[in-house]
């Protein structure tokens, strides 16, 4: 690009020295400006038509690859749907029986953020990371201290900027097969065994619509928590009334259930976070595929116009060359 | 509170409750005939890939297994 604008320099300067001296002229000409650049001989400078060429070809290859990426992630959506709203069945009893706790002052803190492997997909992962990061910021206090647990490259590749050493856990490569209940809960007991808590706090994206999606944290308190709380009175305080049958014990059937609990929470958060994947992808493919027109369709006005001038160029050239040798 | 007497096995083990159940629905899966088995065993397969973090990155495990016992 470069050497052409060059080259058009070079034209210009020459263009009053060769227009004195009518025979030398072609032979000049076609050595000394590339011969993809049509300027004319007074300076007016016109993008040629065959790089024009070029970038309609390269805009109309990418308006196809958005498309068929959009119709992927549209299929995609609809196989992942039914199961997230299905899934929401898993949590809601929990929520009835224990409560959302999200303003509980706890010591220690993980964040466990849910995001994706894969690019392209809009400002789901942003808002992911804004919410963990805000998050990480109210609860900060004296000997208060919030740990990150990151699924998905994408946050992880964020969050790696500014807070590198209060990243836990990461986790990679989920969705490699269909998502199910196995994996998410190999994945829980993991989190479990690894990081100690007082509360977790899931920050993922919940489905709405195809273009809604709302940054959603779900909070999950230890047992330990639990057992205060419903000391202190509140939500949480009418756990006493319920019979608990069998040999358990109170705090043994709390274990179990805030286990299970943070299980079927996980499992929900990552099927809700695949399905705001999908539609966030579809939604961004499509603007760029709108995008990829218009541009297409200013680049053909521009292609014409180069075509039609420089047909208007050489029909003047012969024309007057024409009444030169005539008149 | 500390040790109420009879802990149960699993967690005296060292598993969590999530492991328990886990195993219990793979033997359940396990009862199942043909056809519905294979299509089940599907429904069980884990693959991720485990980073723990000090201040850079250390060990990469990846645990990736048919069977989703730890």
């Amino acid at each position: 690009m470069a050497m052409a604008a060059a080259l058009r320099r070079e034209g210009k300067r020459l263009a009053p020295l060769m227009s004195s001296q009518p025979p030398i002229n072609t032979t000049l000409r076609s050595s000394l400006i590339s011969p993809l650049d049509q300027s004319s001989i007074g300076g007016a400078r016109s993008i040629s038509t065959q790089i024009v060429r070029n970038r309609m070809k390269s805009v109309k290859n990418i308006q196809k690859i958005t498309k068929a990426m959009k119709m992927v992630a549209a299929s995609k959506l609809r196989a992942v749907q039914t199961r997230a709203e299905n899934s929401r069945g898993l949590w809601q009893p929990f929520t009835a029986l224990l409560g959302d706790a999200t303003s509980v002052d706890v010591k220690k803190n993980v964040v466990i953020t849910v995001s994706s492997d894969k690019g392209l997909c809009g400002g789901i992962n942003s808002t992911s990371v804004k919410i963990s990061r805000a998050l990480s910021k109210l609860n900060s206090g004296p000997d208060k201290e919030t740990k990150y647990v990151i699924l998905g490259e994408k946050a992880k590749a964020q969050l790696i900027r500014d807070t590198k050493k209060d990243i836990a856990l990461g986790l990679t490569e989920i969705q490699k097969n269909p998502l199910n209940y196995t994996q998410v809960s190999v994945l829980a007991d993991d989190i479990l065994k690894n990081v100690e808590y007082d509360a977790l706090r899931i920050v993922f994206n919940r489905f709405q619509s195809v273009v809604q999606f709302l940054p959603t944290v779900s909070t999950i308190l230890s047992p330990e928590i639990v057992e205060r709380e419903a000391e202190a009175g509140g939500s949480l305080g009418e756990l006493d009334s319920y019979e608990i049958e069998g040999g358990d014990t109170k705090s043994e059937i709390l274990q179990n259930l805030t286990e299970f609990q943070f299980s079927c929470v996980m499992f929900n958060a990552v099927l809700e976070n695949a399905c705001s994947e999908q539609g966030a992808r579809m939604s961004a493919m499509d603007s760029s595929s709108r995008n990829a027109g218009d541009m297409l369709d200013r680049l053909t006005l521009t292609y014409n116009r180069t075509r039609q001038a420089s047909i208007t160029t050489e029909l003047i050239e012969i024309i007057s060359g024409a009444s030169a040798l005539t008149g | 509170m500390a040790s109420s007497g009879a802990v149960p096995f699993w967690r005296a083990a060292g598993m969590t409750y999530i492991t328990y159940s886990n195993i219990c629905a793979n033997l359940v899966r396990n009862c199942l005939k043909e056809p519905h088995k294979t299509e089940a065993l599907s429904r069980e397969k884990v693959h991720f890939a485990l980073a723990k973090w000090s201040d850079g990155k250390p060990e990469k495990a990846t645990i990736r297994s048919d069977t989703p016992d730890i």
